[in-house]
């Protein structure tokens, strides 16, 4: 069936600053049509989430065409598990599936499983004529980044995300700030499965203009849900608002890996 | 004017009504609910709406878009709270319309309608925000038990009458309208057609010429509220019923449809099953009455268990067999958001219908509603497909049942500034 003409996004152009020869871009649409979305199924092999911004991106590219990455979500969705290998299961679901027993013998069959959580270690898309990173010790210089330097662009942009039918939240989204002398790009993956699991998997893109260095930093955390509540349930936060907010779990949770690599363009 | 009129305005321009006075609504909402059957008979014409999410001001403009209770005949399928801001407001201001005007509005519950996520999902935290305890949340969560868990549409009209939005489209649908009626039609929120899809006639040609089993022309939204004319059916009411008198000359029927916020389950196979639910209770985990307000319809064959470990999935040929064995045309849920408002499946045998335009504020999708019209023959519809399994209709050989005329309204969400939300535009932060 054709689909109506709806909110014909305004023909929006993406969000643009070009500085010290790089070029930073973001562009932030409504989430898929159906026909879209039957394609990226197709491409894909499995559904996207529920909230699919498939239309979104980040990028930063090196002007002189030999370097760039950007995030995008079907690259990110790519990276899920489509097997099925680690799959999690909904808190109530042995008491769900012991209740249909007898009932449903018949009905055994998961249907299409795979990593219903869309947990992804996806960090970001290179460029086709990138050279690769390599791996480093060198971190990226936080006191730089917390300098009150003026933010000469910011946005904030959400790839995919969905409820898990109820059970918590999964969500990719990026955030960019461009500050004269330098950038750093966010992409979190953010996971709560509740009272079975939380996850947290961060991709930091920092780039110093001057010396066209770039460093990635891949962190990843997670931790059982339950650990996390006992932890908070001796302090007198609220527990359900901690429990939304990715930042303040960030503080606490364990870090599963971490991976740095760097690069100096030019060089 | 009655405190429950004053309650309504109050609400209605977004302004809380005092805690006694919710548990006073609260008290005459599950009096009324209480009587209602787990599956509610709604008579077309109706206008079905699907989640809701406490988005206040879009649920303004859907009454702006699909006509004021008690004027239009509502149904709402569940999900009035949690996620959006302002889902005190709405849901008060819904349970205030249904007691003020229990016949034009029915309230179904969705899964959200629950202790267990609303604490969870926002509304919990905007009762004591607001409200600064626990108490309305529990009065409200009272009402969530006895909200009945789904709702039959009968003497629903298979066409529709055109809207002629513009000189073009009438002179097309004129055309069409030859040998084939309008089965579905989309509008967007000024009311213009936006999409039309025709089928083959279906009666006999010798009742076709007295055909007024039409809904009713749309009104002129556009217009100022004060002129919206009430809506009037084209032609003498009555004149078709006198030709089509008892039903019996008609060759096929519109089946009624079932409303519920999720979908089917494999422990119903027939509409009175349904019935015979405790539902006054918490939604359990599991069960069928658990399924109703969560399952899902996929591209499948037979049953399926999502790979969440927990509920259903559905395909086409259990849809197409349940419609068959309870008489239905048509299975209306909502549960699931889609971008363009409303998603047909299974050759038109399940809907989904979604009334939360750019969802969490961030989604950007349209809403959509569906207005079923009335039957004005008097045909045999309503006699028949009452969900009674395997009852055979009596009538001649060709029982087929014909899917109702469905017109979707399709709307985006209330202006930004109506709101009072903070700016699109994200503020920029020192994040490290």
């Amino acid at each position: 069936m054709t689909t109506c003409a709806s909110v014909s996004p305004e023909a929006k152009k993406p969000n643009t600053i070009t500085i010290n020869g790089f070029r930073i871009s973001t562009q932030k649409l409504p989430i898929l049509k159906a026909d879209p979305i039957e394609e990226m199924t197709q491409k894909l092999g499995i559904a996207p989430p529920e909230m699919i911004f498939g239309d979104n991106y980040v990028a930063i590219e090196h002007e002189k065409g030999d370097w760039g990455i950007q995030f995008n979500a079907f690259d990110a969705l790519d990276k899920v598990d489509k097997t099925g290998q680690s799959m999690l299961q909904v808190a109530y679901s042995r008491e769900w599936q012991k209740s249909r027993e007898k009932t449903h013998e018949g009905i055994k069959e998961v249907v299409k499983p795979f990593d219903w959580s869309y947990s992804t270690d996806y960090k970001g898309t290179l460029h086709p004529n990138a050279r690769p990173f390599e791996t480093s010790t060198k971190a990226i210089p936080m006191e730089l980044l917390k300098r009150p330097d003026p933010i000469l662009f910011f946005d904030e942009v959400v790839l995919y995300e969905d409820e898990l039918a109820d059970n918590g939240i999964t969500m990719l989204s990026c955030k960019i700030r461009v500050m004269p002398g330098r950038l750093l790009l966010l992409t979190r993956f953010f996971m709560r499965l509740d009272h079975v699991l939380i996850r947290l998997r961060d991709t930091r893109i920092y780039v110093e203009f001057e010396t066209k260095e770039v460093i990635r930093e891949y962190l990843s955390k997670e931790c059982e849900y339950e650990t996390i509540r006992e932890k908070l349930a001796s302090t007198r936060d609220d527990v359900p608002a901690f429990m939304r907010d990715a930042n303040r779990l960030s503080e606490i949770l364990p870090v599963v890996e971490k991976r740095t690599e760097r690069l100096v363009l030019g060089e | 004017m009655s405190d429950l009129d004053r309650a309504i305005e109050q609400l209605r321009a977004c302004r809380l009504i005092p805690e006694s006075q919710v548990r006073e609504l609260c008290y005459k909402a599950r009096e009324l609910l209480i009587e209602e059957g787990n599956v509610v008979s709604v008579d077309a014409p109706v206008t079905i709406c699907g989640d809701i999410h406490g988005q206040f001001h879009d649920l303004m403009e859907l009454f702006r878009v699909g006509g004021d209770v008690p004027d239009t005949n509502y149904l709402f399928m569940g999900d009035f709270v949690d996620r959006g801001f302002y889902s005190l407001e709405s849901f008060l201001l819904l349970l205030c319309l249904k007691v003020r005007y229990p016949d034009r509005i029915t309230l179904i519950r969705g899964n959200h309608e629950s202790r267990q996520i609303t604490t969870v999902y926002g509304f919990y935290d905007e009762c004591i925000r607001k409200y600064g305890s626990a108490n309305v949340w529990r009065y409200c969560c009272e009402v969530f038990d006895y909200l009945a868990l789904g709702a039959i549409v009968l003497g629903a009209s298979s066409e529709l009458e055109p809207t002629s939005s513009t000189v073009n489209d009438t002179a097309q649908s004129n055309l069409a309208i030859a040998d084939s009626e309008l089965e579905t039609e989309v509008l967007d929120s000024r009311g213009h057609v936006t999409m039309s899809t025709y089928r083959p006639r279906q009666r006999s040609s010798s009742d076709a010429s007295t055909d007024s089993r039409n809904i009713s022309p749309p009104r002129d939204i556009s217009a100022a509220p004060g002129q919206v004319a009430a809506p009037s059916r084209s032609g003498a009411p009555g004149t078709g019923a006198s030709s089509d008198g008892n039903g019996s000359a008609v060759t096929s029927r519109t089946g009624a449809v079932l409303c519920v916020h999720g979908g089917l389950s494999p422990l119903i196979d027939s509409v009175d099953k349904i019935r015979l639910i405790d539902r006054k209770q918490e939604v359990p985990h599991e069960g069928a009455m658990c399924d109703l307000l969560w399952s899902d319809p996929d591209e499948i064959e037979g049953w399926g268990l999502s790979p969440r470990g927990a509920g259903f999935l559905f395909g086409g040929d259990i849809v197409k067999q349940f419609n068959h064995l309870n008489g239905l045309s048509l299975v209306a849920r909502a549960h699931q958001l889609v971008m363009e408002g409303y998603k047909e499946m299974f050759d038109g045998g399940i809907v989904t219908v979604w009334s939360a335009p750019n969802y969490c504020y961030r989604c950007g999708n349209v809403a959509a509603i569906l207005e079923l019209g009335e039957d004005a023959s008097g045909g045999g519809t309503v006699a028949r497909s009452n969900g009674e399994f395997g009852r055979s209709n009596g009538i001649s050989g060709d029982n087929r049942v014909v899917s109702p005329g469905r017109r979707y309204r399709v709307f985006e969400a209330a202006a930004q500034d109506t709101r009072g939300m903070p700016a699109k535009k994200p503020v920029a932060d020192y994040f490290l």
